[in-house]
């Protein structure tokens, strides 16, 4: 597509070609920042591209910030968790805003940000860090007490997260402290939180000057198994008290423009939990998803969004209305093998035949044993479905958990 | 009676919500930029899975052929290139258990139907080369056709089983069910009588209509009747072995028998391979067998006339020694290759006697022997293998085929010194199969292979003959190298490549009449009536051509259109039973008959052409000729073709390869019209 050089210069930092692709297509300049293997591809097609091996900030890291800034790049976008706080430290030199790199430290630490968000007014669960086995024992152990369970009753179970690691990655729930030996001594520290029964969801929304330009309800079937765009009537319900919540999440974090991720919960009685923000895009495809049901270009709309020169009238024009403008219901589906031996890849009948059914990338196994699922996430490809209706959709994603696509 | 071609109403229903499915999906392909591609792939092709596997869904991707392959669905694949593809692997895709491949293999399949029905032109292979891959498909395919899937199908492949058989099924319909079969027999005739020296495709494709035939289940109805004399030659060709008993009890068999017994046996087994140029792996037995039974039932076995068996007779030693270290049931072939050697009578040539005792003896490098286990396995000795191709290669010098590979200049080298310097050949090869280098020279400078580091080839080559197998890529890089040593002279480069790489026989006299600078066609007057000059028997004084030369050839498909440069030899010209005068000419494609369109068809039997060769009436040939040799010393007159003639030739060439080629002036030939 032909560039505006009135409008911004964009670094995507990491690689991503679906955001190559949308950046591609997309009237404003840009490159990608990525690690030195990226360099021979980038020259076979053409895409401008500057190396940088994102490994923890140093003494060099301003080397980056600067390479950019002569280039006359506007901004950078983190495009993972692992260049957060990368954005943060370019983009307090780009736009000559300290500030924005402290902000990054903040949504890159669940332990942080959940204390900013408490200081914010923000309800969250309760949740401690820790260093070793004990301190697991300690509070699976003071939380079951606080819940007023007797020795005997089952455990409410508790969650482990890494500090820094996208979604679900390194997340653990344990229920008794026989589980906790299962923890590998290099997963700590970690966070602790107590469970909260209720109804999980994600946010994705895109900040422009401040203000919410476009907000979309991300609503778990089940956590790290399945997801779907828009949310089901019941939870959209709930929008403008999310946008309340969101609202708060500006404030408290400060955030000017980016695309933020949370998630939340919602208990019975209409309460809402922060679970944890991220200040990238999500993962689980959801970008794939909404561009389904709003046809809309995800990394288009961050791009739109990070820039400095985006008029509020260019926003207003990009999005679409929320809701009422999607045409249908577009989910995923995590896929596990179920079973501990596998041979082949085979599309459920039920599933083939469903018209809501619309594509895979599910590839053929490349052993036969299955390695034991010991945390969420790396799931082996997802499953695609679009529908008119939310609640078919929704059951239909809850049915893929007792589906086998690996026999 | 239903018809599983007319879909019911549901099922309708179901394809038309996944065609909508699969254009959405096909669109988003063809819309992203190249590198963004690969990630789209997964959705178009088990969308294509899905229609494949709907009643009717074959017929719907085959309307999109040509929009999937423009999206890139083949981009990056062999199957961007249809027409390097092979018929024979097709097999391993089907019957995969990875979908994708299967399911590309199922849609490169329809896209050759597209292409071969003339509904969808392809750049790359002609309605003919694709309806002619797609005869060969099927053949090798034949089970998909007619029986249910295996339980060893069904184990690995599940509901993916059923996409090959839709397809196969379908693709019957569409070709013609009941040619298939014979349309296969035909096939397989008409590339036996060009007496390759590769013959594993041909015989397993009979290997399939003989279990198709045994097979109670299968019912060919009125087709395959053609069969027996290529199904018996392989398995059963004499009394002896009639019921395919097994090696064994056929060499039992042979044991008790009488010498009235086994002259029959070796006449039935002679009769048998001259007919077909296959050979059965029970000849190979007889034939051991023979050899103490005297030379005569041995001349006997290998239908020698008098010129092979005066050969054999002289040199009964080495043809001993021959069969004793070449011919096995596994290098059967070798036996015909045996017979047509003696027959040529080469071994009168005082060195070839000599260098085939050296080829006996000969100890491959660690490198050849290691090129031969991966082409061929390890079921006889190398040195077996390489003989049964050094024997094959002699008595089938137009048998060489180039494989799969853009090395058709090293395979005409080999053919034309198996025809015409015999014990060069066998020089090469001892250089190449034991010493791992080839040495040439170049305008006086030496060019070893081991120092010329790449080739025309990009990749070592394996589906060729042992002897190729080894020699070629020595010979190709030398060929590059030389190549590349004229770099920056003006004109062609086969000016000086090809009789420094040919041999002195070809000749240093070269025209060419396209513009090596702008690629215009240039001088054709004179081009052509130099040809004749040379060439024509009666412009030149009726002198028959003495010496293969090397030609280049613009190969064009059966619409006319350029396909390539293409390098042939020039074998005779001379008139054909119906008194037209041919030229006879060896083409080193694996397979000569070829339609170069606008009525030029390659003939390749039947006008008068002797095993391997192929030939034009000389008026077409002079059309898509675009480079020959001639001696320089020896003609200097023009021609003085009939205008009339001329002009045919010129419109044929403007018609066809030279249509966008003609210079803004126009052409001189056409000022006398």
């Amino acid at each position: 597509m032909n560039k505006d050089p009135n409008k911004g210069y964009i670094a995507l930092l990491g690689w991503s070609l679906n955001a190559i692709e949308a950046a591609e297509n997309f009237d404003r300049r840009y490159v990608v920042v990525a690690p030195d293997w990226a360099e021979d591809y980038c020259k076979q097609h053409d895409i401008p591209y500057v190396s940088w091996n994102f490994e923890r900030l140093n003494d060099r890291s301003l080397e980056i910030a600067e390479t950019l800034r002569d280039m006359g790049v506007d901004v950078s976008i983190p495009l993972f968790e692992e260049t957060v706080e990368w954005a943060g430290a370019i983009n307090s030199v780009l736009l000559d805003n300290p500030r924005l790199y402290g902000q990054s430290l903040l949504l890159r630490d669940k332990a942080l940000m959940k204390r900013r968000a408490q200081l914010g007014g923000i309800r969250v669960g309760i949740f401690e860090e820790a260093h070793d086995h004990q301190d697991v024992i300690r509070f699976l152990k003071r939380v079951n007490q606080t819940l007023l369970k007797l020795d005997g009753d089952p455990n409410d179970p508790i969650h482990l997260k890494a500090f820094d690691k996208a979604g679900c990655l390194g997340h653990r729930v344990i229920r008794t402290p026989d589980e906790v030996d299962t923890i590998p001594e290099e997963e700590f520290p970690v966070l602790m939180e107590s469970h909260l029964d209720g109804w999980e969801f994600a946010v994705e929304a895109w900040i422009h000057d401040g203000k919410i330009a476009f907000l979309n309800i991300s609503e778990y079937v089940t956590l790290g198994y399945s997801v779907f765009v828009p949310a089901s009537p019941e939870l959209e319900r709930y929008r403008e008290q999310i946008r309340v919540q969101i609202e708060k999440l500006i404030k408290a974090f400060d955030i000017d423009f980016g695309l933020i991720h949370p998630e939340y919960f919602v208990t019975s009685d209409g309460e809402m939990y922060f679970g944890e923000v991220a200040y990238r895009p999500p993962g689980f495809k959801v970008f794939e998803l909404l561009e389904r049901v709003y046809g809309f270009n995800a990394y288009q709309a961050s791009m739109l969004v990070f820039d400095p020169k985006t008029t509020p009238e260019e926003v207003a024009e990009f999005f679409p209305r929320e809701v009422v403008d999607a045409n249908g219901f577009a989910g995923c589906f995590g896929v596990y093998p179920r079973r501990r031996v596998v041979s082949r890849l085979e599309i459920p009948e039920s599933v083939e035949d469903h018209p809501y059914f619309e594509s895979h990338e599910l590839t053929a196994p490349l052993e036969e044993t299955v390695t034991k699922r010991t945390a969420f996430g790396t799931h082996w490809g997802l499953v695609y479905f679009k529908g008119d209706d939310a609640h078919t959709l929704r059951d239909l994603l809850k049915a893929q958990e007792d589906e086998d696509y690996y026999i | 009676m239903t018809n599983p071609d007319t879909p019911s109403p549901a099922d309708n229903d179901k394809l038309r919500g996944l065609l909508t499915k699969l254009d959405d999906a096909i669109a988003s392909l063809g819309e992203s930029r190249e590198f963004a591609k690969p990630a789209k792939l997964p959705r178009v092709i088990d969308t294509c899975r899905r229609v494949l596997m709907q009643p009717g869904g074959c017929a719907e991707i085959e309307q999109r052929a040509e929009t999937l392959e423009q999206a890139g669905l083949f981009l990056g694949s062999d199957w961007a290139s249809p027409h390097i593809l092979i018929p024979s692997l097709t097999t391993q895709s089907l019957k995969s258990a990875d979908s994708s491949l299967v399911v590309i293999e199922a849609l490169s399949e329809l896209r050759m139907l597209a292409v071969a029905k003339g509904r969808y032109r392809h750049h790359l292979i002609s309605d003919e080369g694709a309806h002619h891959y797609l005869t060969q498909v099927m053949a090798i395919n034949l089970p998909l056709l007619f029986s249910a899937p295996s339980e060893a199908e069904r184990e690995t492949q599940g509901r993916l089983a059923e996409i090959p058989r839709q397809l196969f099924q379908y693709l019957a319909e569409r070709i013609g069910y009941e040619h298939v079969i014979d349309e296969l027999i035909s096939e397989i005739w008409r590339i036996l009588q060009q007496r390759p020296i590769q013959v594993d495709p041909v015989k397993q494709m009979i290997t399939q209509i003989a279990l198709c035939q045994a097979n109670p289940e299968i019912d060919l109805g009125a087709s395959g009747q053609g069969a027996d004399r290529l199904v018996s030659s392989l398995f059963g060709p004499t009394q002896g072995c009639r019921e395919d008993p097994g090696i064994e009890v056929y060499r039992e068999r042979l044991a008790s028998m009488d010498a009235r017994g086994l002259q029959y046996e070796a006449s039935g087994f002679a009769r048998a391979m001259h007919d077909t140029g296959l050979v059965s792996p029970y000849h190979t037995v007889l034939l051991r067998h023979l050899l103490d039974f005297g030379d005569n039932l041995l001349s006997e076995a290998l239908g020698l006339s008098s010129t092979g068996r005066d050969c054999l007779l002289c040199y009964c030693d080495l043809v001993h020694t021959m069969v004793r270290t070449a011919i096995y049931p596994e290098t059967a072939q070798a036996v015909y290759g045996l017979a047509l050697t003696l027959e040529r009578g080469i071994l009168y040539q005082p060195p070839v006697a000599p260098a085939l005792w050296r080829q006996l003896g000969l100890k491959l490098s660690d490198w050849s022997e290691a090129r031969l286990h991966a082409a061929f396995g390890d079921g006889v000795s190398y040195r077996a293998r390489l003989m049964e191709g050094v024997l094959c290669m002699l008595g089938l010098p137009l048998g060489v085929g180039q494989g799969n590979n853009p090395t058709c200049q090293s395979a005409r080298a080999l053919s034309m010194w198996a025809y015409n310097d015999p014990d060069y050949l066998l020089q090469m090869v001892a250089w190449a199969a034991r010493d791992d280098e080839i040495l040439m020279h170049f305008e006086g400078q030496p060019i070893s292979s081991q120092e010329s580091l790449s080739g025309v080839a990009q990749t070592l080559p394996l589906d060729l003959d042992p002897v190729s197998l080894l020699v070629v890529p020595h010979l190709d890089r030398i060929y590059a190298e030389m190549g590349r040593r004229c770099l920056g002279r003006e004109g062609d480069p086969h000016r000086w490549v090809n009789p420094e790489f040919h041999g002195w026989w070809a000749g240093r006299g070269f025209r060419i009449n396209v513009d090596v600078a702008t690629g215009q066609l240039t001088d054709l007057d004179t081009f052509l009536r130099h040809f004749y000059a040379s060439y024509h028997p009666y412009y030149n004084g009726n002198q028959p051509l003495i010496h293969p030369q090397p030609a280049g050839i613009a190969v064009t498909d059966s619409a006319g259109r350029f396909i390539g440069w293409h390098a042939i030899t020039v074998l005779r010209a001379s008139l054909d039973p119906s008194g037209q005068m041919r030229i006879y000419f060896f083409n080193p494609n694996n397979d000569s008959g070829q339609d170069w369109g606008m009525g030029v068809k390659v003939s390749t039997s039947s006008h008068g052409e002797r095993f391997g060769e192929a030939s034009l009436p000389f008026e077409q040939f002079a059309s898509r000729l675009y480079i020959y040799h001639y001696d320089p010393l020896e003609h200097g007159e023009l021609a003085q073709v009939d205008q009339q003639e001329l002009d045919r030739v010129v419109a044929m060439i403007q018609e066809s390869w030279g249509a966008d080629r003609i210079p803004a002036g126009g052409l001189q030939a056409d000022e006398g019209v």
